[in-house]
């Protein structure tokens, strides 16, 4: 498990890509994850937290279509592997029972 | 509008820096989202600026996960790539079933001869290496320094004392005198309770100089005790069985008991020191006190070895020049000059052959050449084949080759696929070797072993040799078939031109057939070298005389045994002796000679026989008469060479003068000179000799006998034997046999190449064999138009055998005379040799003509037998 940890970038592009669903390729990601985060992003950046996550076995990808504004360059579509709906799931449960662990100070402070 | 053409598009150098440090297969998507990313930037800010970012993005993208590695990426592809080529090179193997067979054969062969060879090697090269302190410790030895230096590895029996008591080089000193088959009982046990064993007498210290570890006994007693003695593992079963051996008794030449005191740890193989049964020094002085005592220092006697561990800092040189020092003190002015001591190296005595070594080393490099040479022809056939078939592989190269293969990738697919035939052939001759040894180690009455899990030495040889039979075969067709041409190759215009043609070829074949000639050569001179020693005439009868101990020389004993013998049938005559006329040792002493004053420069050796010794073995006499019977000595024949060394002109002008020889200082009259004869092997000249009566040292009986019905006068012989001698051990010889020994070596020697002189004969024809396959199939089309146009069989067979006969002339003229050098070396060890004759090269060609005739017939004859209607046909 401790291997295959998803890192705190990895998991908002992950999520990202399962919310793009179809349209998963890694400009569309990149401007979608930088609407939400409202901060510049760069290609190296996404690019290799989706090459890690191929690794580890979270996504899989295919190649899509080819368009005139990517020099004629066929984009890469990713789409999450059932194992990586499990770990977000995981996530998610790990975070909410912290959450409701925290004491109350700590809440009303944010 | 050019303007905007040129910002639509993002600059060029970020994308070749990109192509030139990503991975390939991420390349096209990131590159097609470096350039979207760039056309939105170019909406939202200036052309100038989004270049700027995209500069910048091209930099943030240089991240190990991204870019190029140094192995990841390519791994997947090797194991491919690799699986592909042994695939091929398993088809290939498959298609061409005869060649890969051939190949294999070949190579196996080669590499059992070398495995071999170098187990061999390095079992003699390790004798004696086993010691701890081996590169201190040295052998005292005697050279006598004479009209001529001659050597000998026994010293006088007080050198170890004087050493001890005179000089202080050495930190240990040991004398051991070793002989052989002596009476050993065993009076506690019942039956068979005798044996015949070599025996050494030895110090104590024997066993702190050299590793022959005690597994009983207490080290620092040994020996020491008079009456005691150990024994090896070995012998203590024999002797005693199940029973503990230790404090056992043993009863020696009827004469003497010894306890045992100590077991020794069985010997190993790579010893040079046999002796299995140790007795108290001590005791030296019951078997003979003169030799034990102090002043035997003129005496020398064959077995007597002194054995020195040198101190760390002391040179052997330095001990050297000490030595005549020595040979002052305890000799007259006249013998210190002449006997001379030097200290000889331990890893020495195995291979020098003027102290009785084993083995001269020289013959382990010659075997080694050998070795070298198997596998040189074996991989000579290989290149052969390998050239011969790369044609077929044209098509293959040539597609590679457009597909981007490139020469590197090709000359080690091809290595690689030798690769695979070397190891194939390595595990098999490995195998081999391992059923062969049996025989090998019986050939040479040796016990090797091959084992790579044992022997460090062999498993590295192995890879080392695999590694040099890969390269060797594999690097040149190699070579050739990565540099095709892709557009001829393809097009199938490839020639025999083009793989080195047939010049090389034929190189090849030459060489191979010179090394064949040369070792058929060489097995064909050795060959009638013994035949020639052992059929020549030695001048005396070898043949029906059988030799028998005197085991008790007392006058009533021996009368007692001879008028025995002399009744039963068969037996034609009888002669009490020393030796038999050729033989081994014995005596070889001062002689004085008519009223001179001093002694001869030269030793005379000493024969014992009676009055029926000259009848027995037919020696001619040349002049005078024969002895007369006498129990103690008398009177003396000579033999023409002692006639010649006294300096006197003819055998007429010694008869009747005086002769003194220094064994018991004994005198007497010569009576008569006897014709020379071959007293040693033809190794050695023919010495002065004397010939005289002595009860006392009469040791052996030589007995003529009909050779017909020759197993119930044996029996008859044993049976009166064991009636006068009943607590000996009944043991006979026959004369020629005992002869035949004197070249055990030459033998073996003999042997060996003449397993080696056919394994590299068939090598050889296996290449030949191969190449002739190729021929017929290359030839194909030339044979069916000949056929059509009326050429005769024989015309065809002749298209074949004259390139072959040519080859072989070529490789002769190259190894005779390089075989007539190495041969006449060889011969010069003999002092009565063959020469080497035209008759034995004609042997040699013809032989080899006759194998490789037999070899090329069956195809060329298949070749020209063909329809050329087949052979034509297809187009």
């Amino acid at each position: 498990m401790k291997k295959n940890r998803l890192g705190e970038f990895q998991e908002l592009v992950l999520m990202t890509v399962i919310v793009l669903q179809e349209d998963a390729y890694g400009v569309e990601i990149q401007r979608n994850l930088e609407e939400r985060l409202n901060e510049r992003l760069s290609v190296g950046a996404i690019q290799t937290a989706l090459k890690r996550m191929v690794e580890k076995g979270f996504l899989t990808s295919e190649f899509g279509e080819a368009t005139q504004k990517r020099g004629g360059k066929r984009k890469r579509i990713y789409q999450a592997t059932p194992y990586a709906h499990r770990v977000l799931r995981e996530m998610k449960d790990i975070r909410s029972s912290l959450w409701q662990a925290m004491p109350e100070l700590g809440l009303s402070n944010t | 509008m050019t303007e905007m053409d040129k910002h639509t598009t993002p600059p060029k150098w970020p994308a070749k820096f990109l192509r030139f440090l990503l991975k390939d297969e991420y390349l096209e998507e990131i590159e097609g989202d470096m350039e979207e990313r760039y056309r939105d930037n170019l909406e939202l800010f200036s052309a100038k600026k989004a270049r700027r970012l995209y500069a910048w993005d091209t930099l943030k993208l240089l991240r190990p996960t991204l870019m190029r590695g140094l192995k990841r990426e390519y791994r997947l592809n090797h194991t491919a790539m690799f699986k592909n080529n042994l695939t091929i090179a398993l088809r290939n193997l498959r298609k061409h079933r005869s060649f890969a067979a051939i190949n294999i054969a070949g190579l196996t062969l080669g590499i059992i001869g070398a495995i071999l060879i170098f187990t061999l090697v390095k079992y003699h090269l390790s004798f004696d290496t086993f010691h701890s302190k081996a590169e201190r410790i040295y052998r005292v030895t005697t050279e006598f320094h004479r009209k001529e230096i001659s050597r000998e590895a026994n010293v006088p029996q007080p050198m170890g004392k004087a050493l001890r008591d005179d000089y202080t080089f050495a930190e240990k000193i040991a004398m051991v005198y070793s002989q052989s088959d002596w009476l050993v009982s065993v009076p506690s046990a019942e039956g068979n309770n005798k044996f015949e064993q070599d025996i050494a007498f030895a110090e104590p210290e024997f066993f702190d100089i050299l590793d022959f570890p005690l597994i009983q006994g207490d080290k620092n007693t040994i020996l020491t005790e008079p009456n005691t003695a150990i024994v090896t593992e070995r012998i203590a079963k024999k002797f005693f069985g199940d029973q503990n051996p230790m404090n056992q008794m043993i009863r020696l030449q009827n004469k003497w008991d010894f306890r045992i005191t100590g077991i020794l740890q069985d010997l190993p193989i790579n010893t040079d020191r046999r002796d299995e049964i140790y007795l108290s020094y001590s005791n030296l002085k019951d078997y003979n006190a003169w030799l034990a005592g102090n002043s035997s220092w003129p005496g020398l006697s064959g077995g007597m070895h002194c054995f020195v561990l040198l101190k760390p800092s002391v040179l052997p040189s330095e001990v050297n020049r000490a030595f005549p020092e020595l040979s002052k003190k305890y000799y007259n002015e006249r013998n210190a000059e002449i006997y001379q001591f030097k200290l000889q190296p331990i890893s020495d005595i195995h291979f020098n052959p003027d102290f009785g070594g084993y083995l001269a080393k020289k013959n382990l490099w010659a075997l080694s050449l050998i070795g070298l040479f198997l596998i040189i022809t074996a991989c000579v056939n290989f290149i052969n084949l390998a050239t011969a078939q790369a044609l077929h592989r044209a098509k293959e190269i040539g597609v590679r080759k457009v597909l981007g293969g490139k020469r590197v990738q090709l000359f080690w697919q091809f290595i690689a696929e030798t690769a695979l035939i070397s190891m194939l052939a390595l595990v098999l001759a490995y195998v081999l070797a391992q059923l062969a040894l049996p025989y090998l180690n019986q050939l040479l009455d040796i016990e090797l072993r091959v084992n790579i899990f044992q022997d460090v030495y062999l498993l590295t040889f192995l890879p080392i040799l695999l590694l040099v039979v890969i390269l060797l075969s594999g690097s040149y067709p190699g070579l050739i078939m990565a540099g095709f041409r892709p557009t001829t190759a393809l097009k199938g215009k490839l020639y025999q031109k083009h793989v080195g043609g047939f010049s090389l070829r034929r190189g090849l074949v030459v060489t191979q057939f010179a090394i064949s000639q040369l070792l058929i050569i060489g097995t064909i001179v050795i060959a009638s070298q013994m035949r020639y020693s052992r059929q020549a005439d030695m001048g005396f009868t070898k043949d029906a005389i059988v030799m028998l101990p005197v085991a008790e020389r007392e006058k009533s004993t021996i009368s007692a045994f001879n008028s025995e013998i002399s009744r039963i049938a068969n037996v034609e005559k009888i002669a009490f002796c020393s030796r038999a006329p050729a033989s081994r040792g014995w005596a070889s002493v001062t002689v004085r000679f008519a009223s001179r004053t001093e002694d001869e420069d030269f030793d005379i050796t000493v024969k014992a026989g009676d009055d029926q010794y000259v009848s027995t073995f037919d020696l001619q006499l040349v002049a005078g008469r024969n002895l007369h019977p006498s129990d103690t000595v008398r009177e003396f024949l000579v033999n023409e060479t002692a006639v010649k060394k006294f300096g006197e002109q003819s055998p007429q002008d010694v008869i009747g003068k005086k002769m003194q020889i220094g064994l018991n200082n004994s005198e007497g009259i010569i009576v008569g000179v006897v014709k020379d004869f071959h007293n040693n092997s033809f190794h050695e000249t023919i010495d002065p000799l004397c010939i005289t009566t002595s009860n006392k040292w009469y040791t052996e009986c030589a007995v003529k006998v009909n050779p017909a019905n020759l197993q119930p006068t044996l029996s008859a012989l044993e049976t009166s034997w064991k009636e006068v001698f009943p607590n000996h051990i009944f043991e006979y010889n026959f004369l020629d046999e005992q002869i035949a020994r004197f070249y055990e070596m030459d033998n073996m020697i003999f042997r060996l190449i003449q397993i080696f002189a056919s394994i590299a004969i068939i090598i050889g024809c296996l290449g030949l064999y191969g190449l002739v396959l190729f021929m017929a199939a290359q030839k194909t089309k030339e044979v069916g138009v000949r056929k059509v146009l009326g050429a005769s069989l024989q015309s065809i067979l002749w298209l074949f055998g004259q390139e072959f006969t040519r080859l072989l002339i070529l490789a002769f003229i190259i190894a005779a005379p390089l075989a007539w050098w190495v041969m006449q070396n060889w011969l010069e060890n003999f002092t009565y040799r063959i020469e080497i004759g035209a008759g034995i090269f004609a042997l040699a060609i013809a032989a080899t003509f006759l194998v490789a005739m037999l070899t090329v017939s069956f195809q060329s004859i298949k070749a020209a037998l063909t329809n050329p209607v087949d052979s034509l046909r297809n187009e």
